[in-house]
């Protein structure tokens, strides 16, 4: 057996090496890169120019790479030569690139592509991407505001207003449909401005593979009520009659957020209530009465909202196709549907079991079978709503209460029904006992990244009793590398977990246009500044979106080749590390109260992983990308 | 009772007034001291540049106490036929410009409380009940009205207060951004 000494220093070695070649490549292949030669990473003296970048290297508005990417720039030699760009991508996934237009003076430009597919399969989606300011002066691209061809615009950017923009940045997706035929497919990106023009070779080979319809890690965006919609389209609450909160253009817009994620492969949540157990009304049926005789009064604007959700409908017309969704917050908290005040008494059983046991036949009936119906507790201590913590839980005595909830459950749903109903907890300090202790009462726990990186072997313990397993973060500010996303969909994977929550994701700030704060809190935007009725993409979610399709064709080979095998694989090219190396040692904290934990013991217990990823490059997925390739390329 | 019937602002505001007298003699000061830990106040002033949630992560409540205290307020609000909530604030041992809500409830309204603190500066309202155990009644924020009443311990002194608060017109109730 190779001591763990000796994979270090060899693990060490190739780093140094693959370090040392990069730079090499760099220096011997940079005039290749781009229709004229020249490095990505730094501008050239201003001309007109059509080039293409890869995914992880995202332009700046000025004909460079974005800091965070830069030091990746090596890895893009091989992507685009002689005014040539190769892609290749399994069926039922896309293929993206950026596409960068620079002009050499100030005016317009018409820019257009085109990619030959006989059959009519193969769809070419265009989006321009926002250069988003931010305080230290510098710009980076992430939201995408949808756009046709040929596409007419001007540098400068009228509407960016970036001073001294010579550069507009493209995001190109290929949308490769699982029945595209398999071959070479080529096409050309043309520019002309100024009474020049440019044009750029596309050249794309679509492999026999397809991706599986079952994404391998859900990758969630978590919200909390929908007042935020309302601020983000204030134009359409304005053209909205009556009462906005319950029309069908709130509803149509919270549908339009759900496809966005479901598009990108992943989930969306909208928690309904707050810590005291407001209910905001929509996101639970009317009740009526109360004690013994409290009822589902009404199911209208519940029904409204969630019935196209629950029935697929609402995805129809989506590439991936209408189908439920997957995940969904039920209303339950302490205050709903059974008030608190009958707590501990038989008053509070029969009000929730009168209601919930109604939900479950009304779901029933419906066939609504194909989502799991969360009752998850939001509320903690802190907000001064209830005597205990719902959400991490901190101090084992509260644990008692997720007892009564999970017996009370139970009672209502009838044996053998086809309602899926979860019990879902997040946790944090506490959930090596919760674990324990509520084995059997919660069946779906999201955990907290750093916490969970201490247990190995959880996700897969929790897995094998049937339970969800899935952990929590946020979304990597842009001024991180672009593929610090990719990180949280591999980590899900490589641990066994079955996803990922970003814990907001839809809230880019008051002003993501000309004051951006990083988008630490967003992966969408609103699109109604540029005349939209929908919310628009950002390119970490189109890179997330990426991973997960490339990641669930990695897993589907685990048969032929073995998941411990591809895990190694991966993890070594994405950061040359180990899949151990992506847990850190139960530290010795770990045996005290978690009521006792500093944050300082704590942030010293994640110390290792945290130092794996601090250097992370930009090419990291891209490096796992291209073994996924080259497996998709020997499977026929 | 989750809607204002429409009474004019005057009779929301009796309302509450009948109900905050109701609650002044109602609700247990002694067990309000009872609710929050002395660890939770111990943590509560404690700052640590590098754990800016060292007092929220060590907040805790004595939940017997609380849920007692908290089952009364429910049911004085229940005596409203409007959607109304009494909501208990206290104030915090050696630190007597500072307050704090220790018990919210369902509908979550309050004229002083801001999402997340765990303790806020005296307001000057609060202020005269604690000092004087007179009824106060504030509507400093547009469409609402609280009454502010005193809670007593059984030693007859001002424990806390209870904020009773109500939208002040139906219109109101439209879901607020």
């Amino acid at each position: 057996m190779e001591s763990p000494l000796k994979k270090a220093a060899n693990s060490s070695r190739r780093a140094f090496l693959k370090t040392a070649l990069g730079v090499l490549a760099a220096e011997q292949a940079l005039p290749a890169v781009g229709e004229a030669g020249g490095s990505p990473a730094s501008p050239r003296n201003r001309e007109t120019r059509l080039f293409a970048l890869p995914q992880f290297l995202r332009p700046d508005p000025f004909g460079g790479i974005v800091p965070a990417d830069r030091s990746a720039a090596p890895a893009a030699v091989a992507f685009e030569k002689n005014n040539s760009l190769s892609l290749e991508c399994a069926r039922g996934s896309y293929a993206s690139f950026h596409l960068i237009v620079q002009t050499a003076v100030p005016g317009e430009y018409k820019l257009d592509l085109h990619l030959g597919d006989r059959a009519g399969k193969i769809e070419i989606d265009v989006f321009c991407e926002w250069f988003h300011p931010l305080r230290s002066g510098e710009y980076y691209p992430d939201a995408l505001v949808p756009a046709s061809l040929p596409y007419r615009s001007q540098t400068p950017d009228p509407d960016n207003k970036t001073p001294g923009q010579t550069a507009q940045a493209f995001w190109i997706d290929i949308w490769v449909p699982p029945d595209a035929i398999p071959g070479e497919y080529s096409g050309r990106a043309t520019l002309e401005s100024g009474g020049q023009s440019r044009r750029l070779e596309v050249r794309l080979r679509v492999h026999p593979a397809v991706v599986p319809a079952e994404d391998v890690v859900a990758m969630d965006h978590n919200s909390y009520d929908d007042s935020w919609i309302a601020a983000q389209f204030p134009a359409r609450r304005r053209a909205t009659a009556g009462n906005f909160f319950e029309s069908d253009e709130l509803f149509r817009l919270i549908h339009s957020y759900h496809r966005i994620f479901y598009e990108h492969h992943g989930v969306f949540h909208q928690l309904g209530y707050g810590h005291a157990g407001r209910v905001t009304p929509k996101f639970a049926p009317a009740l009526e009465g109360e004690r013994s005789r409290k009822r589902i009064a009404d199911w209208n604007l519940y029904d409204r909202h969630y019935g196209p959700l629950l029935d697929g409908s609402a995805f129809a017309q989506t590439r991936r196709g209408a189908r439920p969704i997957p995940f969904t917050y039920l209303p339950i908290n302490p205050e709903w549907p059974a008030s608190w005040l009958w707590w501990g008494e038989p008053g509070y059983e029969a009000e929730f079991v009168n209601v919930v046991g109604e939900m479950e036949q009304h779901f029933r009936e419906k066939s609504w079978t194909g989502t799991n119906f969360e009752m998850f507790f939001n509320h903690k201590k802190r907000y001064m709503g209830f005597s205990w913590d719902g959400d991490e839980v901190r101090f084992p005595r509260d644990l008692s209460y997720f007892k009564e909830y999970g017996r009370l459950l139970k009672k209502v749903l009838p044996a053998g029904t086809p309602v899926r109903f979860v019990f879902r907890a997040d946790v944090s300090w506490d959930m090596e006992q919760q674990f324990r202790e509520l084995n059997g009462i919660v069946t779906m726990w999201t955990c907290a990244g750093g916490i969970l990186s201490w247990y190995k072997g959880a996700p897969k313990m929790l897995r094998e009793r049937g339970d969800t397993v899935w952990y929590y973060g946020g979304p990597p500010e842009v001024t991180q590398p672009s593929s610090a996303i990719t990180e949280l969909a591999l980590r899900a994977w490589v641990w066994d977990a079955m996803g990922f929550v970003h814990w907001l994701a839809v809230s880019p700030g008051k002003d993501p246009w000309f004051n951006f704060t990083g988008g630490g809190t967003t992966l969408v935007y609103s699109g109604e500044r540029f005349g939209l009725v929908d919310p628009i993409p950002s390119v970490r979610l189109k890179i997330q979106r990426n991973a997960v399709q490339e990641l669930t064709l990695l897993d589907s080979y685990k048969s032929r080749h073995g998941l411990e095998k591809l895990k190694s694989e991966a993890t070594q090219r994405f950061n040359s590390s180990t899949p151990d190396a992506w847990w850190n040692p139960r530290p010795a904290l770990a045996d005290k109260p978690p009521y006792e934990w500093t944050n300082s013991e704590m942030e010293a217990a994640g110390e290792p992983t945290r130092k794996l990823f601090a250097s992370l490059d930009a090419a990291a997925w891209s490096r796992v990308r291209q073994y996924v390739m080259q497996l998709a390329r020997k499977t026929l | 009772m989750t809607e204002n019937p429409g009474n004019a602002s005057e009779q929301v505001e009796q309302e509450l007034d009948h109900i905050a007298r109701v609650a002044a003699v109602m609700i247990d000061g002694d067990a309000c001291r009872r609710i929050v830990t002395p660890r939770a106040l111990e943590y509560m002033f404690k700052i640590d540049p590098q754990d800016r949630f060292l007092a929220g992560d060590n907040y805790d409540v004595n939940d017997a106490e609380y849920n007692t205290v908290k089952k009364t307020l429910i049911r004085l609000s229940r005596l409203a036929p409007f959607a109304c909530d009494v909501n208990l604030w206290m104030p915090i041992p050696g630190h007597p410009d500072k307050i704090q809500v220790v018990i919210r409830n369902a509908h979550e309204l309050s004229q002083f409380w801001v999402f997340g603190a765990l303790y806020q500066d005296l307001f000057p309202p609060m202020k005269t009940v604690l000092e004087t155990g007179q009824r106060v009644t504030v509507k400093q924020t547009p469409g609402m009205i609280s009454v502010l009443a005193p809670v007593y311990d059984s030693l007859g002194s001002v424990a806390g207060l209870v904020e009773v608060v109500a939208h002040s017109s139906p219109s109101a109730h439209e879901e607020k951004m």
